[in-house]
Parts: structure tokens; C-alpha cells; sequence
């Protein structure tokens, strides 16, 4: 990949001092390449690794993404707490997206009902993603478009101290972001979508933008969005405050477990 | 949570409460006979008097109040959950009348929550408008319950994010100045 990069039409013989050159000074196109890479890099420390590991070794890294639920993310919410913040409640019929259907229970007189069931599965496999993101330190960027929770998000991203932005989105800011902000950027690692519709009712750009940048997304679907392109769907009411409210407080408190595990870890290493 | 019938001007109807009260609950659980048997279990048999009505009363109603733990109700599945909401209770939602709660007031239209995932937004009556402050319990007859429908040359409705009610009456008012007592 890195020689098409390059450019260099005729075939070179590469050795490993030519490679580890062209890395410590990389050309202006892999620059770009490396700066865009979202990927979190294991702190593993490059003397240790081809050593044998010790019979009986625990790796701590890969032994909490085995387990299914090791935040136990299971015990914040019962479908009862969903149920009464009105997370079963959608759209009128006429506005049903047909990507939507496996997950409605039903209509009622024209009404769509979630099927909280899958709802719970779905918010459940989310709020895991979400707290093993954060345990590794990852940026977390909440984004929604509703008027109506903006100043409820923004201080949610603030107490979890990650980041928000539910104002009017610029087209390039994943895509062109250099230019954008003039400087160098790190790009979010998970994007948390309380609105995956813009105020116009078309699908945000962001949902698209995270996707071409190979960003994990976590989405609360509502019955008139398309769920395809987000990671991690949650289908649910993104309409009314208190469903929010409780969306908000569950995404907190899955980021705050995930970073106290992160920063129970670096004491433990530090002894 | 609980039917009133309200009888106004010779015509009867109902109101439907869209809104859980939790509060109710625990209440209900304080007040039901559960109470009444463990403070007897309580009391061991040898020195059980029989007490008269006033004084198991008295008891009852001055000692103060137990907090149980919560007994972990059963597993509900979302079925019954649903069949055993208000919204179903309600049926057909056109005309029917509701409580709703205002929650923001903008000049002379008043943004009212009544349970459903839309809000509503009624303007300001004549008739004690400036009874209609935020926290003020609304009655709401019910016109439709979402403002979406299907324009010319489009696939998919186009929605308001609103439903739309015509108030009805007031319930009650933080604005209302609180009744003098009557005195003997």
C-alpha cells in the first residue's frame, strides 16, 4: 500500500533500511494516510513481544474483550425503565423506513411500537461498545441535531468529560478536517448518534462521514431512519426529552465505568 | 394511573392520565394489607393482646413508616407492558380527552406534554390566560396524535414533530393563589 502511495511506477527492490527511511520520513500522501488511521495503537512495548509469555500469563488487554459483558453494562437499565421513558414509541406508518421493519413490534391504529426486547439487545451490545471504547481511552463525540436536547447533550459530554457537537455540521469535518480546522487532527473514535436525522429530516452527513473514515458508530434509529450504515443501531423514540434523558444517562455511566477500569489499571501498573 | 370521572355542565367523560406515577405505587404498597401482616408476624405470640380497632389504628398511623425493600416484581415482558399501557387503554385517540402537563411557554403558545412522544402546542385562552404558567396541569382533547401526512410526489410523509390537541380546561395552576381554609 505504501509503495502505490509513493508513486514510483518502476519496480524497486526494497530493503529494510530503505522501508524504515521512507517511514521516519514519510512523503506528504503517507502523511495523510497515517494521520487519518483511527486506529488505537496497543501499548505494547516492542523489547517484550518476542519474548515467550509465561505459562499461565494473563494479558489483561484481551482478556475483557472475551468476556460478553465485562462492564456489566446489563445491570444499568430493565426493559421497564425503557418502557417508561417511551423508547417503545415511533412514527406514524406513512414515514416507516422498510430498513426499519425487523425491529418494530407493531402499529397500533397507524402508531409503530419498538419491540423493546430487540431494543434492549441492541442498546445492551451499544452501551458495551461504548465503555470498552472508553476503557481504551478513546475519544467519544456525541452528536444530535435535536434543538430541543442540545443543552442536555452538551452537558452530558461535559460531566463524562468527552465531546458533543449538535450544532450545524460543515461538510468537511471528518473528510477534510486539515483544512478545516487548519491544524493537524485526531478524528473521534466513536461517534454516538442521538439523532441519526438533521433538522431537515434527511439523514445527518455524519453517519456517512464515520463510515468513509472507518469510525465505529453507535446510533439511536427511530422509524423513519436508515440504520445500515451506522455500527452499532439502537432502535428507539430519538423524539421525545425523557427518552433522551435516559439515553444520555446511560451512555454516561457506560463511559464513566469504562475509564474507571482504564484508570485502575494505570495505578496498578504504576506500582 | 387512575380514572376520574368528572362530571361537568350535566355531560360526563372521562380523562385519561397518559402519564406512570410511581409515587402512586409505593403508596398503594404502604396502604395494602401486605403492612398490616408483618407488623402482626412482628409481635411475639405470648404477649399478643387483642387490641381494640382505634388503638391497631393509632399504631398503624403514628408509628413510623417502614421502608421495605423493594420486592423484585416479576419478570414483565414488554407484551404485557404494552397491552396493560394507558396508551392502549386509550383505544382510538381522536377526541379523546387527556392531562397534560405544560412544560415551556412561549408568548401566548403553551408547549403541552401528555405522555405521548409528541408535545403539543395550544394557544393561550382568553378565559384565565394568565393561569397557564409552566408545571400547570391542562386537560387536552386529542385531534390527532401526530402531525405527518403524505405530500404530492413524495415516497415517505413529511412530519411536524407535533401532535395536535385544542385545550380544554385546567386542571390545576402554580400560578393559582392556594384556597383560603374554611373556618368553623
Amino acid at each position: 500500500m505504501a509503495l502505490i502511495a509513493c508513486g514510483k511506477p518502476s519496480l524497486m527492490l526494497y530493503t529494510a533500511a530503505k522501508m524504515q527511511s521512507i517511514l521516519r520520513r514519510p512523503s506528504s500522501a503517507m502523511r495523510k494516510i497515517l494521520r487519518y488511521s483511527t486506529q488505537i495503537q496497543p501499548d505494547v512495548d516492542v523489547e517484550k513481544t518476542h519474548l515467550p509469555s509465561e505459562k499461565g500469563a494473563v494479558i489483561p488487554q484481551l482478556d475483557i474483550l472475551q468476556h460478553p459483558d465485562f462492564f456489566k453494562v446489563h445491570e444499568l437499565f430493565t426493559v421497564r425503565d425503557l418502557f417508561d421513558a417511551r423508547v417503545h414509541l415511533g412514527h406514524h406508518e406513512g414515514s416507516l423506513d422498510e430498513r426499519m421493519k425487523p425491529f418494530i413490534f407493531g402499529s397500533r391504529l397507524g402508531h409503530l411500537i419498538f419491540d423493546l426486547d430487540i431494543t434492549a439487545y441492541h442498546l445492551r451490545q451499544a452501551l458495551n461498545f461504548t465503555a470498552h471504547i472508553a476503557a481504551r481511552d478513546g475519544i467519544i463525540l456525541f452528536i444530535a441535531r435535536s434543538s430541543q436536547n442540545t443543552h442536555l447533550i452538551e452537558c452530558t459530554a461535559l460531566e463524562c468529560q468527552e465531546f458533543a457537537h449538535t450544532r450545524y455540521w460543515s461538510g468537511g469535518i471528518f473528510t477534510n478536517s486539515e483544512m478545516q480546522f487548519g491544524a493537524v487532527t485526531r478524528l473521534p473514535d466513536l461517534c454516538i448518534f442521538l439523532n441519526t436525522l438533521n433538522t431537515i429530516l434527511t439523514q445527518h452527513i455524519a453517519v456517512r462521514d464515520a463510515a468513509k473514515m472507518c469510525i465505529p458508530s453507535v446510533g439511536i434509529v427511530d422509524t423513519n431512519c436508515n440504520p445500515n450504515l451506522v455500527t452499532y443501531p439502537v432502535p428507539g423514540n430519538d423524539d421525545t426529552p425523557c427518552a433522551m434523558e435516559l439515553y444520555c444517562r446511560l451512555f454516561k455511566e457506560a463511559i464513566r465505568r469504562g475509564k474507571e477500569y482504564r484508570t485502575l489499571n494505570q495505578v496498578e501498573d504504576s506500582k | 394511573m387512575l380514572l376520574r370521572r368528572v362530571i361537568c355542565n350535566n355531560v360526563c367523560y372521562r380523562t385519561y392520565e397518559l402519564f406512570v406515577c410511581s409515587n402512586a405505587c409505593h403508596l398503594k404498597r404502604y396502604f395494602s394489607t401486605d403492612g398490616e401482616i408483618e407488623l402482626c408476624d412482628k409481635m411475639p405470640p405470648s404477649t399478643e393482646k387483642k387490641r381494640g380497632g382505634f388503638a391497631q389504628a393509632f399504631e398503624k398511623y403514628t408509628s413510623p413508616p417502614e421502608l421495605k425493600p423493594p420486592t423484585p416484581e416479576k419478570e414483565e415482558t414488554f407484551a404485557s407492558l404494552l397491552r396493560n399501557s394507558k396508551f392502549t387503554d386509550l383505544g382510538d385517540p381522536q377526541g379523546k380527552v387527556v392531562t397534560g402537563k405544560i412544560f415551556q411557554v412561549v408568548g401566548d403558545d403553551l408547549y403541552v406534554d401528555f405522555g405521548w412522544k409528541f408535545h403539543c402546542v395550544c394557544p393561550r385562552p382568553a378565559k384565565n390566560g394568565s393561569e397557564y404558567v409552566r408545571g400547570a396541569k391542562v386537560r387536552l382533547r386529542i385531534k390527532e396524535l401526530e402531525l405527518s401526512t403524505r405530500f404530492l410526489g413524495s415516497s415517505r410523509d413529511l412530519t411536524l414533530l407535533e401532535a395536535d390537541a385544542t385545550l380544554v380546561g385546567l386542571i390545576s395552576s402554580p400560578a393559582r393563589l392556594p384556597q383560603q381554609p374554611k373556618s368553623s
